[in-house]
């Protein structure tokens, strides 16, 4: 039996050029604000979706002393996610905080999209957007961010970035505008175990350090990833210290 | 930051016209063909075309590529440029039957 083949191809990403002017807009602005305070390590994402794909992901965050800061603080992000389509992958996440100074308590919810504005391979680079909006559990604090994702493949090494600016406000802050960054070099040993060096900043923070990753797959369409990483401050206001882990199950 | 941006503009209109295109159809759980050859060094653009009525994923770790082809559906998958050697990958939803390999040869 034959099947006629649907004639609209699977969706692919919107075009390069399209998002060029909000791309270009975007990497101008982030020179112009105050760079992010708190805690910026985090997850470096990377530009592509996976269509059909849903995900449960644990973060886990501890950053050691650091000035205007609470000490030996703890974050942690409870998330589920799937995919939209070809291009959209939605998450939601609760976010929870442990210090010296508080003991276990739920920080705030967060709603993320990413959007896939490339196909992989086709451009000089990978370029997609992430959106999130978070709301502080206790305090009238909002926070919305957007970040260009973009990533370049170099034979088996990837180079990641993560441009993020981000506005805050509510009654309990002052209206700011911040941003970060995030940066991985990764190199794909093999899908079990991949190294990489990582670099992030923002207002209080400029770290690196060194990272693992990789994915064990536990059946079809059925996998784990994981992540790990002790990132050092390099300068006065930067944590001594941060330990950043992830395990995310995809299905 | 704004050489970032500037970056972008210059980079944005690179055209992918004029890059090879392979056509690869996905048949009872099967990759036809299962064997690509393709020239080291160059961009090519496999046009996967899935003629099952169920979704496959072509993954390769080795090529960096992971894309899910609905059912009657098709899909663009961008792989090189690549020095040569072989590439295996295969189909995520039925491993043991959709296997291939892209092999890259020096011309």
């Amino acid at each position: 039996m034959s099947h006629a083949i649907a004639p609209s191809v699977t969706s692919q990403p919107l075009r390069f050029s399209r998002c060029l002017p909000l791309l270009s807009l975007l990497c101008v602005s982030i020179s112009n604000y105050s760079m992010a305070d708190g805690s910026v390590v985090d997850k470096i994402y990377h530009p592509y979706v996976d269509a059909l794909e849903q995900e449960l992901e644990f973060r886990a965050i501890h950053q050691d002393d650091q000035p205007e800061a609470e000490d030996n603080l703890q974050l942690y992000r409870f998330g589920y996610g799937r995919a939209f389509g070809d291009s959209w992958f939605g998450e939601v996440y609760l976010i929870g905080k442990k210090s010296d100074e508080t003991g276990f308590q739920l920080e705030a919810y967060e709603l993320e999209a990413k959007w896939q504005i490339t196909e992989q391979g086709e451009y000089w680079a990978d370029w997609g957007l992430l959106m999130e909006l978070e709301k502080e559990s206790h305090e009238n604090i909002w926070e919305f961010s957007t970040g260009i994702l973009v990533e370049k493949e170099w034979g088996q090494w990837s180079g990641t970035a993560n441009l993020v600016v981000t506005q805050e406000w509510g009654s309990d802050i002052k209206d700011e505008i911040e941003s970060s960054a995030g940066l991985q070099m990764r190199y794909r040993l093999s899908r079990w175990l991949e190294p990489a060096l990582e670099f992030y900043t923002g207002q209080d923070t400029r770290a690196i350090g060194p990272a693992l990753m990789g994915n064990i797959k536990t059946g079809i369409r059925k996998s784990l990833h994981w992540e790990t990483g002790i990132i050092f401050g390099i300068d006065e206001d930067s944590p001594n210290m941060t330990l950043r882990g992830l395990i995310e199950y995809e299905f | 930051m704004m050489v970032l941006g500037l970056g972008l503009v210059l980079f944005g209109h690179y055209s992918v016209a004029g890059t090879p295109v392979i056509e690869i159809e996905i048949k009872d759980h099967l990759f036809f063909p299962a064997t690509i050859e393709i020239p080291a060094n160059t961009k090519v653009k496999l046009l996967v075309i899935n003629r099952d009525l169920t979704a496959e994923e072509f993954e390769s770790y080795e090529l960096n590529r992971e894309k899910v082809i609905s059912g009657n559906r098709k899909a663009v998958i961008f792989i090189g440029p690549l020095p040569p050697g072989e590439y295996p990958f295969f189909g995520e939803f039925y491993p043991k039957t959709a296997q291939g390999k892209v092999v890259v040869i020096d011309q």
